[in-house]
């Protein structure tokens, strides 16, 4: 619920602990929040393990889509998260995956403009896979290249390699309007440490779209459906539930369009003067970018669980 | 202009527009040509233009062909034409770079070897035409190197559009005082037989979303196309005729100038779209109504001949 000038409290003292009393569940984000790069943000590691310890729930959920599950374990692992078992971990990738074969339930094959990531995703769930080939035959252009009349539907994401003849193809397949339309995330730019960015999965989603007309249905936050995904598997109640995030237009809006409360913290992308810009507006979209608490890092909760 | 509008043109309007108006500016693809081919007449109306006094330009978003390239074209396809009636967008966004942005030193080029000659005989180098594979992991992509000569990214139609493309023009964007200039919208080419290969206006979309900036367009409808025209030749746009194949660009760059507009049926807009752009409430579709529209422009020679 928005309105007024709710949202954007920093929480003092005894009030972390009246928070961690009424949720049950913690989704964290990860790129900003817990991790940034291949460093993990001080004390996050120990704000995980006491919480599973407290009996809470943790999950992980993240729009970047370039590892599978199995990756992230490792990553955790080498960053000193102990524990974190894979069943836990929500990326876009994974969730788009399961999309495909449990909701979509889709018949044929998916032709995937996305890294390796998501290709392994989509292997590990059975889903069949038009993969493109990396060098063409010479001689092969958009007019005379064949195209396999299996694909069901077209999933775009993080591809580094990214060319005007996937584009191109990905558009003819699209012609179809049964063939689906699906995005892993729709960022626009995906952060690196030291405040570097790369091109994210939005910016080939918007060329797309441009090419074929129509709209992607886009798996990541901030839609709703990797929050399905997970409750799908766990029973969760979002009045119990407590969004960890570093980005208004991803995390916290996930947050609000899911019903769950909401906690940027300062460490990744998102500053306090954009969400005091949100809280301000006079529009009720952006008032769903408002986030319920802010905190400097999820080491804030250190005091209240270390008691 | 018209008073009424959307109007099928014939026989003795046709005499009536063509003597309202000393210069006639064409659209290419779906206007006079298709593809490589010439529409039937077209050829014989644009000599019979010139024969009766009028002035013929060439307006095209199509950014692959330097203008030296078009008269090529138009003269292989049996139309009489020189290089400096044929305005495309290669040639106008380098007008664009150097009069407009004022840049002096060097571009970011995601576009066509023509784009680049265009701008080098403006006396403005590019740097980055060509294919441009990826290599490396992420934290390299975000480091690439900069050519700190570079004072605007140029975005054109680029059969080489790669990651590493959007990449390196993201990096570029990363600095406000970069300027940003697509050259034309357009969401696909032109094309017959049902495939649909994708316009310049994915590539821009993509940089515009990866670097959260608009660009500068400079193709129509934007006004600078006909501004190019005008400025060059001394143009009165009252005395204009816009004649094109797209209600979102022809012609609302016709109604954007204050050009008559004349909507041919050879390519992609219909005599529907027209009419329920007419029909709208929306101040904006309303400039996507035609003054008049014609089966294809080759149904003027009878009036021209007469």
């Amino acid at each position: 619920m928005a309105g007024g000038s709710r949202g954007c409290v920093t929480l003092r003292g005894s009030q972390f602990q009246e928070l961690l009393d009424a949720k049950h569940n913690v989704l964290f984000d990860c790129d900003g929040v817990i991790w940034n790069g291949e460093t993990a943000v001080t004390g996050a590691p120990e704000v995980v393990r006491l919480l599973k310890q407290r009996g809470k729930r943790v999950f992980f959920v993240t729009n970047n889509c370039t590892r599978p599950r199995e990756n992230y374990v490792q990553k955790f692992s080498r960053l000193g998260f102990t524990e974190v078992a894979e069943e836990e971990i929500f990326s876009s990738a994974y969730c788009s995956a399961a999309y495909l074969r449990d909701v979509a339930k889709v018949q044929g094959k998916v032709y995937v403009i996305a890294c390796s990531g998501v290709i392994k995703e989509l292997q590990d769930a059975g889903v069949p896979v038009v993969e493109e080939v990396g060098d063409e035959e010479p001689g092969t252009t958009i007019y005379n290249c064949p195209l396999d009349p299996d694909v069901k539907a077209v999933l775009v994401g993080y591809d580094e390699n990214f060319t005007f003849m996937k584009l191109a193809k990905a558009s003819c397949y699209l012609m179809n309007s049964d063939v689906l339309f699906l995005a892993t995330d729709p960022d626009p730019w995906h952060p690196l440490r030291g405040g570097r960015i790369t091109p994210g999965s939005g910016s080939l989603t918007a060329a797309l779209e441009t090419a074929s007309s129509r709209k992607a249905t886009v798996i990541g936050k901030p839609s709703r459906f990797m929050f399905e995904c997970i409750a799908s598997q766990f029973d969760l109640d979002p009045a119990r539930s407590l969004m960890v995030g570093d980005r208004l237009e991803t995390d916290i809006l996930f947050g609000s369009n899911c019903g769950l409360s909401t906690m940027l913290t300062l460490t990744g992308v998102s500053t306090m003067e954009e969400a005091q810009k949100y809280k301000d507006s006079e529009s009720l979209e952006r008032k769903d970018c408002v986030p319920d608490y802010v905190v400097e890092s999820i080491a804030d909760f250190l005091e209240a669980l270390e008691e | 202009m018209a008073a009424s509008k959307c109007t099928r043109l014939n026989g003795a309007l046709t005499r009536q527009l063509l003597e309202s108006v000393d210069s006639v500016l064409f659209d290419c693809d779906g206007v006079i040509w298709r593809g490589d081919q010439a529409i039937p007449g077209a050829p014989e109306v644009i000599k019979t233009l010139k024969k009766n006094g009028k002035r013929v330009f060439y307006v095209t978003n199509n950014s692959s062909k330097t203008r030296q390239m078009y008269a090529d074209k138009l003269g292989k396809l049996g139309f009489d034409a020189t290089e400096d009636e044929v305005f495309g967008t290669a040639y106008c966004a380098a007008i664009y770079l150097k009069t407009v942005c004022k840049v002096e030193g060097k571009v970011y080029l995601i576009g066509s070897n023509a784009m680049g000659q265009e701008l080098e005989k403006m006396g403005i180098q590019q740097v980055g035409v060509g294919p441009d594979p990826i290599s490396g992991v992420q934290i390299d992509w975000a480091n690439v190197p900069l050519d700190n000569e570079v004072q605007a990214v140029l975005v054109g139609f680029d059969e080489h559009f790669s990651y590493m493309k959007l990449n390196r023009a993201l990096q570029y964007l990363c600095n406000p005082e970069c300027q940003f200039v697509g050259t034309n919208t357009d969401n696909r080419l032109p094309l017959e037989g049902g495939k649909a290969v994708p316009g310049t206006g994915c590539l821009l979309r993509a940089v515009e979303t990866a670097a959260q900036r608009q660009a500068q367009v400079v193709g129509k409808p934007s006004n600078f196309m006909f501004d190019c025209v005008a400025r060059q030749f001394g143009l009165n746009p009252d005395r204009c005729l816009m004649v094109g194949d797209r209600l979102d660009t022809d012609i609302m760059l016709g109604s954007n100038c204050g050009l008559k507009t004349l909507l041919a049926l050879t390519g992609v807009s219909t005599v529907a779209d027209a009419e329920a752009n007419q029909m709208s409430e929306c101040p904006q579709r309303q400039k996507m109504v035609p003054d008049y529209y014609i089966d294809s422009i080759a149904d003027i020679l009878p009036a021209l001949d007469a």
